[in-house]
């Protein structure tokens, strides 16, 4: 399986992808890190630029084809299993972290310990509202948390703010936004506020609140045997 | 819209939220639900034909028709019908503040009574917006209202919702004496029947219909094709507006004030008016629904901007005129251009989703939003930075510079 970080996790956050490999190599999974990562072409296709975003698309499809490929970013995880099918005509085997994560819990795996923590967990756009991929998440965090949800959760979850290229040209917006989700994850009391998006993350860090991506909140709580 | 005006905005728009939960998930509702998706795509996949078959039924109804292609025809012929009035009365209708009626209006001289509470605070109020399609002064509390109103009318209003409404409607029935004419939208229309739905809760609707001229502005896209339909249309509409099951009046006009009860003589001018007017609008739909279908399948109940992360920051500005938010935006570009979709917020919307989870028809409006910024990027409409986001994706693989 090839690990494909994307842009955030590789170059803003790179926690969120050391987290990612930590994680899969006390876990003794087989996978290698994408060389000379391309972009997915997500931010291209929502800003408009449709033709320039076919083309970064077929590059980074080239490099792909007939892969595994495993995924941090919400958004490259929707584009690769819905945008790559409508532009080129091409499904691409994809999962995203969360599901390997459940996986490897659930085989024994990886084992984690139970903490007196409370934690809220908010669905990335691309991820819940676009995929339904929902479940996952959520069971990784009750292993090692009490779980609270926000007052809008699954597919009513009210976005961070950051996508459909808002951050880069309204940052503004995308902060106002980020803050009325933050404020939303306060109410719920929660001590931690994770998602699984490094975008989301990037958008949602805040001195009010802990923001974790997953695989940063799960590597904490690792039993190293 | 400031940041206090947007707090309370959001506290209305979450009490709104409480009171229909549980009525949104009635099988009641999910079927009235099922029924109107059915209703509104096949009006919009057969309006040319739907609005011929109303303009003659109506017409037929002695209902006087005009089918105005833009918004300056519409203005016009109406200006035309009112001319010489120093006053006419209004309810709240999205499709006047849509074609600027009340502005237009005015500058000719004649005065615009809004009839609506809501309305008439935020017409007082010269500084806001309408902030929802049905509840227009959800951006003021009680403490600002009364401030507006207390100084609109030249005396103190004490800042209890009770005296505020008596204080309004004193001076809107007050000079509602001697006003001739009367302009209304209408929520629904039936072609069928030739006939025009119209709700509130006010009553102020069955005042304006009573009055000698009646004039209704309503969008060709209101159409569907019977009575019964307009009903659950509307009802539908009530519930995800307002979280009831339903409005306090529902006026059907499908005629002027008649009677035949002396020896089946038709006689015209009883009680309501002497003329019906109704003035078709395109200003646009007519592209719209070419290539934008589903920003038509629209009922007006605001759903979509209740829980929409970028209306909850920006409010009204995020939208165009009274098409509020991002299906607003979209419309915009065929009520008006590419440009003004663009100043309306076509790079504002994050694509979440969440107004088409919100929706009861599902406007699919961030799928919309993301054909039409294609086709405008390739017109040079564009926003710097994505621009220069383009170009790293280009030269380096990733958006960022470093």
């Amino acid at each position: 399986m090839i690990y494909f970080p994307g842009c955030t996790a590789r170059l803003k956050l790179k926690k969120i992808s050391q987290a990612t490999q930590a994680i899969l190599d006390h876990a003794g999974f087989n996978y290698r890190v994408m060389e000379d990562e391309n972009c997915c072409g997500s931010v291209l296709l929502r800003t408009g630029f449709r033709e320039d975003a076919r083309e970064v698309m077929e590059r980074t499809f080239k490099k792909l084809k007939g892969q595994k490929l495993l995924v941090s970013c919400a958004g490259c995880y929707r584009t690769f299993k819905e945008d790559y099918p409508e532009v080129l005509g091409e499904p691409l085997d994809v999962v995203h972290i969360n599901q390997i994560l459940d996986e490897l819990i659930l085989d024994g795996k990886i084992q984690i310990e139970r903490e007196d923590l409370k934690v809220t967990y908010h669905d990335p756009c691309h991820l819940g509202r676009h995929r339904g991929e929902y479940d996952a998440p959520r069971n990784i965090i009750k292993k090692r948390a009490t779980l609270v949800e926000m007052d809008k959760n699954r597919e009513e979850a009210r976005c961070c703010g950051a996508g459909g290229g808002v951050k880069s040209a309204y940052p503004q917006l995308s902060e106002d936004m980020s803050l009325r989700r933050v404020d939303d994850a306060l109410k719920t009391g929660a001590d931690v506020l994770v998602t699984s998006c490094p975008f989301c993350v990037w958008n949602l860090e805040s001195e009010k609140l802990k923001v974790m991506d997953l695989t940063e909140f799960i590597r904490r709580g690792i039993i190293r045997g | 819209m400031d940041k206090s005006q947007l707090t309370i905005m959001n506290r209305s728009f979450r009490i709104l939220d409480k009171r229909r939960a549980s009525l949104l998930k009635e099988p009641a509702t999910l079927k009235l639900k099922e029924r109107v998706q059915e209703i509104r795509k096949y009006s919009m996949d057969h309006l040319d034909e739907l609005i011929s078959l109303a303009r003659r039924n109506l017409e037929e109804n002695d209902v006087e028709v005009f089918m105005a292609p833009d918004a300056n025809q519409a203005r016009d012929y109406i200006y035309q019908i009112i001319k010489g009035e120093n006053r006419v009365a209004k309810s709240k209708s999205n499709t006047t503040g849509e074609i600027f009626l009340t502005e237009h209006l005015e500058e000719e001289g004649v005065e615009v009574l809004e009839t609506d509470l809501g309305d008439r605070i935020v017409q007082m109020h010269q500084k806001s917006l309408p902030s929802h399609p049905v509840g227009p002064a959800a951006h003021l509390d009680l403490e600002m209202i009364a401030g507006i109103v207390s100084e609109a009318l030249g005396k103190e209003v004490e800042a209890q919702p009770r005296p505020v409404l008596e204080a309004v409607k004193e001076d809107i029935l007050d000079k509602l004496m001697g006003i001739g004419v009367g302009i209304t939208g209408a929520n629904s229309v039936a072609a069928q029947d030739g006939a025009l739905l119209m709700v509130h809760n006010e009553g102020n609707i069955s005042l304006m219909s009573l009055m000698d001229v009646h004039i209704v502005l309503v969008g060709i896209d209101k159409v569907v094709p019977t009575l019964e339909d307009a009903v659950s249309v509307v009802k539908l509409e009530t519930i995800y507006a307002t979280g009831k099951k339903t409005p306090a009046y529902m006026n059907v006009v499908s005629s002027p004030s008649k009677t035949a009860d002396i020896e089946q003589v038709l006689l015209k001018d009883m009680y309501g008016a002497k003329r019906v007017v109704v003035v078709f609008l395109d200003n646009g739909r007519s592209e719209a629904v070419k290539s934008e279908k589903e920003s038509l399948w629209c009922i007006g109940c605001g759903s979509c901007i209740v829980n929409c992360p970028v209306y909850g920051v920006t409010g009204p500005e995020f939208g165009y005129r009274r098409h509020l938010g991002g299906r607003g935006v979209v419309v915009s570009r065929y009520l008006e251009n590419d440009e003004i979709c663009s100043d309306s917020g076509l790079f504002k919307c994050t694509l979440c989703g969440n107004c088409t989870r919100e929706c009861p028809l599902e406007i699919p409006t961030p799928v919309m939003v993301e054909k039409i910024r294609g086709e405008c990027v390739k017109e040079g409409i564009l926003q710097e930075e994505h621009s220069k986001i383009r170009d790293n994706v280009k030269k380096r693989g990733s958006p960022y510079k470093d």
